[in-house]
Parts: C-alpha cells; structure tokens; sequence
C-alpha cells in the first residue's frame, strides 16, 4: 500500500495506528529471524507512540506521517535507543539526542519500530559485516542484501515496515534497494541534515529513504529535508515538494546513457535490463542520448581513497574513553586504545581505517588523497557537461544481482569494484534513485539507477515513477 | 665559539568569544569538571561542528591588530592524533588556508619580526592527574575554546626582543578586544622554537621546541636554559637533536619529550564538516574599520604629539581602560602633560591601593580633567587636586563642589594676602635684610610664615609672587 493510501487509511479510521504498528510488529516477529535486518526492535516505544500518534489523529492534526511506521537504520541516532553502527565498539551505545532527519519524523509522530542492521559502520555492500551477524535478502534468503543499508531495503522488501531510512556514501541505499527489488533514494548532499548520522565519510555521506515506489520515497523525504542550522553542509537549497512531478507527462525529457556504465563488467542480464528501461522511456516520448563519463574508470579508486581518509579520522574517536567498547588490557592510553580498537572493530572497518590513513601519511597525501580530490572535480565537471544536454541519466545500479552470502565478501577488491555504478554520484553530490526494472534468470531484482541535476529531486522522481507505473514487480517470496 | 640563538614563536591566544567555537557551551575560565560539554564539543558520534562567527570576525580582528592580511578565502582542516584530552582523536584548526597571514611587529627599537600566519583552532581539554588514586581523568571543558596560533618567523635573536614581542602581542590583543591574554590562566600561551648559530654564520642550526610556556619569567628561564644546554652540547663537539621538549618551572629547565622520530604525522586533510569561509572584502573593511587604536600607535601619538616622556606614555597605555580614561580627559581639557602626570601619581596610585581596576573607575574622564584644570588654573593647590582624586575614588561628583566643601578654594584675595605679607615682612625684618644680602635660603622660611598665616587656601603662587614683590619694593 502506497503511504499516501495507508495515510488515507489511518485518517479515515479505517485503521488505527496501534493496530497498524501491531501488524507490522508481529510480522517483524515471525519473519525477521530469516532475514535479520533489524538489530533493534522498539516493541514497547512503537506501540506507546502508535497511542500517541493516534490520539493526533483523532483530534484531526495528523501530519503525512503520523502514525506510519518505519525502520530506521543502526548508525542514525535515536535518544534513548541504542544506536550500534552494526559494532562491538557501539555495542551498548545510547545517544541522549536523535539526528535531525529522526527529529523531524517525531514532530510528525511517526512511530519507529526498530533500528535496522547494516554493514559495520555503513562499510560495506553486503551487509554481511554486522556485528550482530549478516541481512538475508528476501527474495532468496541464501543471498546477501547488498548493503550497506541491508537490514533497511530488506525491511522495506518483506513488508517489515512502511519505509525506511538508510544512508548512502557510496551506494549504501541504492545498491541495497536494487539487490532487495524496492526503491532506495539518495538526496542531493546537503538536502536532508547529516546531524546524528555517525559520520562514515562526511563529504559523501547523506542520509536517504528506502521505500516500495518513488512516490513513498518522495512522500517521506519531504519530511525530512531541509536546510539545518546543525549541519554546516547542509543546503539552503529549498527542493519544494518532491513529488510535485509525479504523474506528470514525461514525453520530450532527455535522458542520458553514459557509455562507460554499460561496459563489460556489467553482468549482461543487468544490462539488458537497463536498456530494456531505456526503450520503455523512449516509447513513451523521452529522448535517448549516448553520453559519456570519461572518468569513470578512477571513480572507485578515487571514492575508496576519500572515503577511507575521511572514515580513518571519523573513526579515531572511538577510542572508549568516555562510551563504547573498551578493553581490559594495556597498561597505557596508547596501549589501551589499540587493544579497544582492535576488539572493538571488524576487520572490514580496520581495512578503510589503514587504507584512509595511509593515504593521509606525509609524503603520501599529494599521490593519493590529493589526486583522488582531482578525480573528483573532474568527475564534478563531466557530470555537469552531461547535465548540459540531458535532464537526467540513467545507469544500471550495481553490476550484478544479489549473489550467494560468501561469495565474494571476503574479496575486498571484487566488492571495492562492484561499487562502480554508484559512487560518481555520491562525489559529485547528485540525487539518485534505483527502482527495480527486471529480474534475472534467478528471480532476483535487477536495479536501474536514475541520477539528476543537483537539488532536481522531482524530475528523477517523476522518471522513475512513471517506470514503476508499468513495471510488474514480484513480490518477495518472504 | 660564540654563538647567536636564533628563535621563532608559535602563541597561543584564547579568544574572548562568549560561547566555544564549534558548539554554544560557554567559554569559561575554571568552574567544575566536565560543566561545559555538550554532545559537540565532546565529539559524541554523529555531531557535527558549527563555527563561531564572532570568534572568526576576532581572528580577524587579530590580524589587523599585528598588521597582517586578513584573507577571503579560509578553510578548516583536520590534524589527527590520539591523546585522553582530545575527544574527536582530532583538532579542527587551519592548515592550508589560514584566515591571516604577513604581519609583522616592531621590537626594540625597530628590529621587525615577521608573522608568517595567524590561523584558528580549537583548543583540547585538560587530564587531572590523580596520584593518590593513580588516575587520570579528562576534563573537557576547555574542549572547543577557540584558539588563534600566531606563529613568527625565526626573526628573534635576542631574549629582549621575544619578550617584548610577546608583550606587545599580548597588549594588542587586549586591545582589539581579541583575547585577555591571562598567562595564568593559561588564555595565553607560547611555544619557542630555538637554535644556535655561530657569529658570522648565516645557517640555522638544529631547533628545538618548547612547548607551553605561560609567564615572561618561564620564557626567559627556559630561553636561557636552552641556549646554555644547547651552548654546551655544541662547545664538547655534540650535535643538537630536533626534539619538543617540556620546561619545567620548578626546576627552571627543560626536558625532552619527543624527539624528531617520535614527532607525530598528523595526516592533515580538508575538515568535510565546515566548508570553506569566504569573506567578502567588504565584510573584512568592515572589521577593519572597527579597530581601535593599536597601543604602538597610540604611543606614538602620546610622544610625538602631546610630547609626554616614553616611560610615562607607556605605563598610560599598558592599560587600555587608563589610557582611554587618558584620551577622554584630555578631550576635555587638552593639557597632555598636567592630565598625565597627575593619572600617574594619582590615579594608579589609588587603583594600586584599592585594587580596582581602570575598567571600574567610578569617577568620569570629566570630573578629572575639571580637577586637573582648577589644580593648573590655580583654583586649588597640587595637593588639594591629589585629595579630590582620593575622594572621587569613592564616588563621582563635581570636583567644583568637592574643592568647596572642604576648603580646597585656594584664596586668590590679593588684599588680604598683602596684609599677611606686610605684617610679616615686619616681623622679621632682620631675615628680610638677609635674604636682600643674597641669602636665598630664608626665603621659603618666609613663605611657610606667610602661608601659616594666611591658611591653606592661600594661593602658594601668589603669596610667592607678592612676597617676592614687597620685599624687593623695601627700602633697604
């Protein structure tokens, strides 16, 4: 049920909000041990502020939100509930504040029902690399999520809530979306506030919606967005009501294929896929345009090179002095922290941690950490020479479906890769919206990815809605 | 050998912001451990830094303040490392693109010392050592005070010249308003980079770093101490090693804490959280036209144009509440020299002994230069305008009404002062035909009959003068 209905639904009392928050909670409890994408349930919360948010519906003062429950992901804070980034080292971590985006929801009284599980510290795309064991994809549960938002699009794919909120550094909410078969939106850098996000890597991180369609995704990030005096990053920028355009006639839009994401590393069912998508817009009126991003090839070296120096230096805060995991052993503060640091994170963080520091080290910091932040101005730049002659783009979102749990998680350099399709978007600050344009052979979801002019959510809406308006989606087998 | 120790500084100010620079916990000195920390400044997962306007518009005020370039364009950038007292693992400060740069100030006579920048920074907090239990324990109030770093070249070859350099900073500082530059309380605080060089030589030896010196005496301790270690070390063949080392005041000399090898790399990158300050060149005039006077300049003025003596000129404008006090008195009675000299004698005399200070002087700039004005204009003796001082301490009044009161009107009644003189040129006459023989001596015996007489409200000058006349019309 699309949200606008579900609120349609709760206003006209056809049903209530506790019994809505009920449903959801016994479908958490008899389906989620299969696919584990929540690390955190707030049973007894969810059902006192589905009371709440009923008695605001029954006064008739409900906001789109109100009473609609969601997941929201493991490393955005929420007061008083345990926000673990998927780590040891935040095992038994309790923020006494709630990020904005959290913030917002609550003064619209949406009931949340659970953190979601997720990659350790949003590093990964597999979702496998969660303290609290991995996510299993609802359309085969032998099969990751993708991730790193994992337990966020499964939540969302096995009907284990309305919405979702991931966040994407570099593909974390789309590559996830795809792989689970719903629809993940990653916001334009500085649209939705980044306050309460535990920082990843702080250029590249910004929170994003999960969801069954591009309306419901665009109906929950008007909840959240807007410019905070918290964030220095954040926009100014006013987006309007994101799902102005949709519904709207589409004939005559440009829509932009860059080469380089159709090459051979591409699975070729994806690409089919993908272009299968494309010949659907142009029958509906749209203009094909082959284009062309050049530095596609440095892309991932060059986002793995930021990401990593960003995520060494986010992450030395966790040194368990004043919260999180602290070891027994050491007899000094330098001692004490490497034995934290060392129980305390997996070993895909301490991978990025080397990675980013090394790449920070003097007489090493122009030949990586510089270079990289070339690539990515000159990425900033062909982007917007596409944008000159295109409205949006389109791109599969990750190179393969959903593959078998262990298949290539403990390949660092395959996974590295295989975020390809997803990361020019996240250095050049761009929204992008993955919906699902097929299924290979396996029944697995195929994800088509459609990226927009900075702060132009509602045209990548509007695409990709009128898409999800003909596409027959399967349901998960879940 | 004889060698010239070459020196560079590196000073820490903390500016007079009212809240810290990346959060709105208040920007103290002292209270209990731990009472300014909020989510921010601890660095609590998922916060984000919020820069401080003012302590950027302060930092620019600094630049101006030492004659430096207040830039458009300035970033914040990240300097990693561990220790208990830094809560991020990280200090936001200014690497690449400082806010100032270029300034210099004039020490000694004329000897310019360059400032290559002054950059913005947030300082750490403080670890309470617990030897009884044998613990440690952080506290974070001083986390997110903002901090400028004012760092010279290596112009200074003198110890004079680094104090008076830091001095002069210091006085700046506290003029524009920046920084109460408190040694003690540690509000200010310099780093000595020094080296030895042989005379003649032009090449730098190998400096060491000492850090946190927080009184002129421990800077000059530690500069002396440093240049006899390093003398030393150079006179038996050795060499000096680069190395920070720690002054310890209570022994008066400094002990190495870090050398060269165990130097920290501090993986210095672009701050993502803030993004770059740009200023306008408007905005940065705009500041710059809000400078007061700068002290060296204002001692320019006190000596080239009022003509009052350096040393006078210098201890006025040590104080800028004084020296304030100075330039609204002499707006209203432009005597330089009558008005300063009576603030030295009297003014800081009684601030000394109150043990208030010239911000909370209760008595206006006015009612002093009235009382300086009737003391020159001969309305009330020197020493009555000393009393009126003592008694506008207390409270503000009409120096008029105080010098009536208590008698301070010096009685300009030339009639009845004649009548004084006449009677006692009479009385004695024998000391009058002495002085008349050339013995001047006597004549202040006369003046102090004269003035018994008369009382203390004769006008001294004219009963001299009078005196003077009626002895000189004797016939003799």
């Amino acid at each position: 049920m699309k949200l606008s209905e579900l609120r349609a639904q709760l206003d006209s009392k056809k049903i209530g909000a506790v019994e809505l928050v009920h449903r959801y909670l016994d479908k958490i409890q008899k389906n989620d041990s299969s696919i584990h994408s929540y690390i955190t349930v707030c049973r007894e919360e969810a059902i006192k502020n589905a009371g709440k948010a009923q008695s605001i519906i029954d006064a008739g003062k409900a906001s789109p939100l109100t009473g609609i429950p969601l997941s929201v992901k493991d490393n955005i804070c929420t007061e008083n509930i345990r926000t673990t980034c998927a780590s040891k080292m935040l095992e038994n971590f309790v923020p006494d504040y709630n990020a904005t985006a959290v913030r917002k929801l609550i003064e619209q009284n949406y009931v949340l029902l659970g953190k979601t599980n997720m990659d350790e510290f949003a590093m990964g795309g597999s979702s496998q690399t969660s303290y609290f064991g991995g996510v299993r994809n609802p359309y085969n549960t032998d099969c990751v999520a993708g991730g790193s938002s994992g337990g966020a699009a499964a939540s969302v794919a096995a009907d284990l809530c309305a919405a979702a909120l991931g966040s994407d550094t570099g593909g974390s909410v789309r590559q996830p979306s795809a792989f689970c078969g719903v629809t993940g939106l990653k916001p334009t850098y500085g649209v939705v506030s980044r306050y309460g996000l535990v920082a990843f890597a702080s250029s590249l991180d910004q929170i994003g919606i999960i969801a069954n369609s591009a309306e419901d995704a665009g109906y929950v990030l008007n909840a959240i967005c807007g410019y905070d005096s918290f964030d220095s990053t954040s926009s100014r920028a006013s987006i309007g009501d994101v799902t102005e355009k949709i519904g709207a006639d589409i004939k005559g839009l440009k829509i932009g294929l860059p080469k380089e994401f159709f090459s051979d590393g591409i699975n070729a069912e994806v690409k089919k896929a993908v272009m299968s998508a494309a010949e659907f817009y142009e029958n509906v009126g749209c203009k094909i345009i082959e284009t062309s991003l050049p530095s596609l090839e440095y892309a991932v070296s060059a986002y793995y090179l930021i990401s990593s120096a960003e995520a060494a230096s986010n992450l030395s805060r966790f040194d368990g002095i004043k919260y999180g995991h602290r070891s027994d052993e050491g007899d000094s503060f330098n001692d004490n922290i490497s034995h934290t640091r060392r129980e305390g994170f997996g070993d895909e963080v301490k991978r990025r941690i080397l990675l980013g520091n090394y790449a920070l080290s003097s007489g090493y910091y122009d030949a990586y950490y510089k270079n990289a932040a070339r690539i990515r101005a000159q990425i900033v730049e062909e982007y917007n020479d596409i944008f000159s002659s295109c409205d949006v783009i389109l791109t599969p979102t990750a190179p393969t479906t959903a593959y078998k749990i262990g298949f290539q998680e403990n390949d660092p350099v395959k996974m590295y890769l295989a975020d390809i399709c997803t990361v020019t978007v996240n250095i050049a600050g761009l929204p992008a919206v993955s919906t699902t344009c097929g299924y290979d052979e396996n029944g697995m979801p195929i994800g088509m990815s459609l990226v927009g002019k900075a702060f132009d959510e509602k045209t990548i809406l509007s695409v990709c809605d009128r898409f999800e308006q003909e596409f027959e989606k399967l349901e998960a087998t879940i | 050998m004889k060698y010239i120790p070459v020196m560079g500084l590196e000073i820490h100010a903390e500016l007079s912001t009212a809240s810290k620079v990346f959060c709105s916990c208040a920007n103290d000195f002292g209270g209990g451990e731990n009472t300014r920390v909020c989510p921010r400044c601890s660095g609590m997962p998922g916060t984000l830094p919020l820069i401080n306007q003012n302590a950027y518009t302060l930092a620019a005020r600094a630049g101006f303040a030492l004659d430096c370039r207040v830039n458009n364009y300035s970033a914040f950038d990240r300097k990693n490392y561990f220790y208990p007292d830094l809560p991020k693992a990280y200090q936001i400060t200014q690497f690449e693109h400082p806010i100032c740069t270029d300034g210099f100030v004039e020490v000694c006579g004329g000897r310019k010392i360059r400032i290559n920048r002054i950059h913005i920074e947030e300082d750490a907090g403080k670890l309470v050592h617990d030897d009884y239990e044998g613990v440690s324990m952080a506290d974070y109030n001083r986390c997110g005070v903002p901090l400028i770093e004012i760092v010279s070249e290596a112009d200074f070859r003198s110890v004079d010249e680094v104090l008076e350099y830091v001095e002069q900073i210091a006085l700046r500082l506290k003029y524009a308003g920046v920084c109460d530059a408190k040694m003690e309380q540690g509000s200010l605080r310099v780093d000595v980079n020094i080296s030895l060089m042989p005379y003649g030589s032009e090449i730098f030896g190998t400096r060491a770093e000492i850090k946190n010196l927080n009184s002129f005496k421990s800077i000059k301790r530690a500069i002396e101490y440093e240049i006899e270690r390093q003398t030393e070390i150079l006179e038996s063949g050795g060499k000096v090693v680069q190395e920070t080392r720690h002054y310890n005041d209570n022994h008066g000399d400094t002990k190495s804490l870090r050398s060269k090898e165990e130097a920290h790399d501090y993986r210095y990158f672009p701050e993502p959280d803030i993004p770059p300050i740009f200023m306008t060149d408007e905005q940065i005039n705009a500041i710059k036209a809000d400078m007061p006077e700068m002290p060296h300049k204002r001692l320019i003025r006190y000596t080239d144009k009022y003509g009052l003596p350096e040393d006078d000129a210098r201890l006025i404008i040590a104080d800028k509440a004084l020296s304030d006090f100075y330039d609204k008195a002499i707006e209203v009675y432009p005597n330089y020299k009558a008005v300063s000299n009576l603030i030295l004698v009297e003014v800081l005399r009684n601030l000394n002994d109150s043990g208030i200070s010239a911000e909370n002087l209760q008595f206006t700039p006015k009612s002093f230069a009235e009382t300086v004005k009737m003391s020159e204009n001969g309305v009330i003796s020197k020493n009555a305008a000393k009393d009126i001082v003592k008694i506008l301490f207390k409270k503000d009044r009409d120096p008029k009404k105080i010098a009536e009161e208590n008698g301070f009107l010096m009685n300009n009644d030339t009639g009845a002062l004649e009548a004084v003189i006449n009677s006692i040129i009479s009385q004695n006459a024998d000391i009058v035909q002495s002085y008349k023989n050339g013995n001047n001596k006597v004549f202040g015996f006369l003046m102090g009959q004269v003035i018994q007489q008369a009382g203390k409200s004769a006008n001294p000058q004219l009963a001299k003068d009078l005196l003077t006349k009626k002895i000189m019309e004797q016939e003799g």
